[in-house]
């Protein structure tokens, strides 16, 4: 509330409002308010003109040099202007829509990009190419995961589910990045028919359909805590202790990288189901 | 005595549905061998009844107590120290398959320490203003600190922990089961015993000491055992709204205001709604799983709004 007074008072006090100030290409001081936008712009060369990112930017491990100006889904506006950028690159959602508006008036160019789908990495690339200066780095990732995204989808050669939480026990639907991932990686979730990205379900759901490996995003090789408790050994893959840890580094966000996420879970699958 | 056999009905319908109906599909041929059914259902059916009970009674006992129809298990801060104890289990990486129900049982013992004190006025007398005062003011200060904490957290794993919070019985195993069945009959013995007094209490502080009451000790010893039973239920299945606030007040209206008849026929009645909730919520948007107090909500607040009209057109 006070950021939004505060960027009130100075758009009618320094600046005209600008509904499209795009002038000045390419930025130079760009700030990022989303972890996969910031490991983007790091992978388009374009990391040295970063002056902003969030607090859970942590990949690669050099945007821990970038100064920290909080929280990407709750933008500080105040602590966003104060880096003085010509670039604001904004995860695509209701909130930060109104927190490009609130930019706007400040005279700060801003863009909301998707970061959801596979499909969405390409595009996002090409656009902070053209925004920074890096256009053939842009067109270069794009083209990689265009190849990526229009390969064939392997013989599915393991039913697999994201158990993202236990209580109360979440899974990685259809309508998501970590599914799309595990499609071209050759393993079938068994919750793809849902189409949101994750949901609540029943464990005796997971039971019934019996995925034959369970995915689990962690960094620790230690398996979930979960599975130590009795109502969840129901589950055929948990008693047989069938897990495969996913890195964070590489399948915690939609990223330049899911060609490497793609063939690594490949071979783990591939380990597993020998 | 056919009220009884109504509600003995009603709970064993109430059973066999919750272990018959699922999301997975399992013949009734099946059912007696069905691993899907011993494992998952029938524990899940009897923590919701357990749950569902102490929920009832607590809120049966409470309301007496404080002599509010407002009151609710989770108006005295438990919910709010119960999900303080689970986020901060949760953020602070405690490992361990009984890290959270712990934690949140902890909260929860807290909270009740906390508000009991405040609630002591002068350090002897136990005020039942000042307790609900207490319980909300402590509830609504450790709601903010977990706020505070969720907020300030790396997105995921803490929202999920809010998750956990609006209540659901996915924890149910032979495990939680056999953690209540040792637990829940100690206080539940204490608030049956109290059942005279209670009645008692009804009619004011003072009547009731003239009456014989031992007020003081009797109102520490049911605050204190239907905290017990609450701080119980929220750690195996987070904080489930509504059911100990309908559920005694559905029972009064059935079988008037005596505690030796209302404080069983208000745990069959809380295990029997949470039991339809529950398979509700199992089943209604299969595969996927509504919470559990969200369904006890919609469940209960029209019936109870349906009853109550009832009540209030047959007093005029």
């Amino acid at each position: 509330m006070r950021g939004l007074l505060v960027a009130s008072l100075l758009a009618v006090a320094c600046r005209p409002p600008a509904d499209r100030p795009s002038a000045a290409l390419p930025a130079h001081r760009i700030v990022s308010l989303a972890p996969s936008s910031t490991e983007l712009l790091f992978a388009l060369g374009a990391g040295d003109q970063l002056v902003g990112r969030t607090t859970w930017c942590r990949y690669p491990p050099a945007a821990l040099q970038v100064p920290d100006v909080g929280d990407g889904l709750n933008p500080n506006i105040e602590a966003i202007a104060a880096r003085r950028p010509d670039l604001v690159v904004l995860y695509r959602s209701p909130l930060n829509e109104t927190a490009k508006t609130q930019l706007a008036r400040l005279g700060i160019p801003a863009v909301t990009l998707a970061q959801d789908r596979l499909e969405d990495i390409g595009r996002a690339a090409r656009e902070l190419g053209r925004l920074t200066g890096h256009e053939a780095a842009g067109d270069s990732i794009g083209a990689a995961l265009d190849a990526l995204l229009g390969m064939p989808a392997p013989a599915p050669i393991a039913r697999v589910a994201f158990v993202v939480w236990d209580n109360p026990p979440m899974v990685i639907g259809g309508g998501s990045y970590l599914d799309q991932l595990a499609t071209l990686a050759g393993g079938a979730n068994v919750f793809h028919d849902l189409a949101a990205a994750s949901a609540t379900v029943s464990i005796e759901t997971i039971v019934a359909r019996n995925p034959d490996v369970i995915l689990v995003l962690s960094d620790s090789s230690a398996p979930p805590a979960y599975s130590g408790r009795r109502e969840w050994r129901a589950i055929r893959a948990v008693r047989e202790q069938r897990f495969i840890m996913l890195r964070a580094d590489l399948f915690g966000r939609p990223s330049p990288t899911a060609p490497a996420a793609v063939a690594a879970l490949r071979r783990a699958l591939e380990a597993r189901t020998k | 005595m056919t009220r009884w056999l109504a509600l003995g009905a009603l709970v064993a319908v109430a059973l066999v549905s919750a272990v018959v109906l699922g999301p997975a599909h399992v013949a009734l041929g099946d059912l007696a061998s069905s691993e899907i059914v011993r494992s998952l259902r029938v524990p899940r059916a009897l923590l919701a009844l357990l749950v569902g009970g102490s929920l009832g009674v607590a809120g049966v006992s409470l309301q007496a107590l404080v002599r509010n129809p407002l009151a609710d298990p989770f108006l005295l801060g438990l919910s709010g120290g119960a999900g303080l104890g689970a986020v901060l289990a949760i953020a602070l990486h405690v490992g361990g398959p009984w890290a959270l129900p712990l934690a949140a049982f902890a909260g929860a013992l807290g909270a009740m320490a906390l508000v009991y004190r405040l609630g002591l006025v002068g350090g002897a007398q136990l005020d039942p203003r000042v307790l609900l005062l207490a319980g909300v003011a402590v509830g609504a200060f450790s709601g903010a600190i977990t706020t505070a904490i969720v907020s300030l957290a790396e997105a995921a794993d803490l929202r999920n922990a809010f998750l956990w919070l609006w209540g659901g019985l996915s924890g149910a195993s032979w495990d939680t089961v056999l953690v209540m069945l040792v637990y829940i009959p100690v206080p539940l013995v204490v608030l049956y015993a109290a059942a005279r007094p209670l009645d008692l209490l009804a009619l004011g502080e003072e009547p009731a000491t003239h009456l014989g009451a031992d007020v003081e000790p009797l109102k520490r010893r049911v605050y204190v055992a239907a905290s017990l039973l609450t701080a119980a239920a929220v750690a195996v299945s987070g904080v489930i709204g509504f059911v100990g606030l309908i559920v005694p007040h559905i029972t009064r209206l059935v079988w008037g205001h005596r505690h030796r008849a209302l404080l069983p026929a208000a745990f069959l009645g809380g295990g029997a709604l949470l039991l339809f909730a529950d398979t509700a919520a199992r089943v209604a948007v299969a595969p996927r799983e509504l919470p559990v107090g969200i369904v006890t909500a919609l469940v209960g607040v029209p019936l109870f709004a349906v009853l109550l009209r009832r009540w209030a057109g047959a007093r005029s």
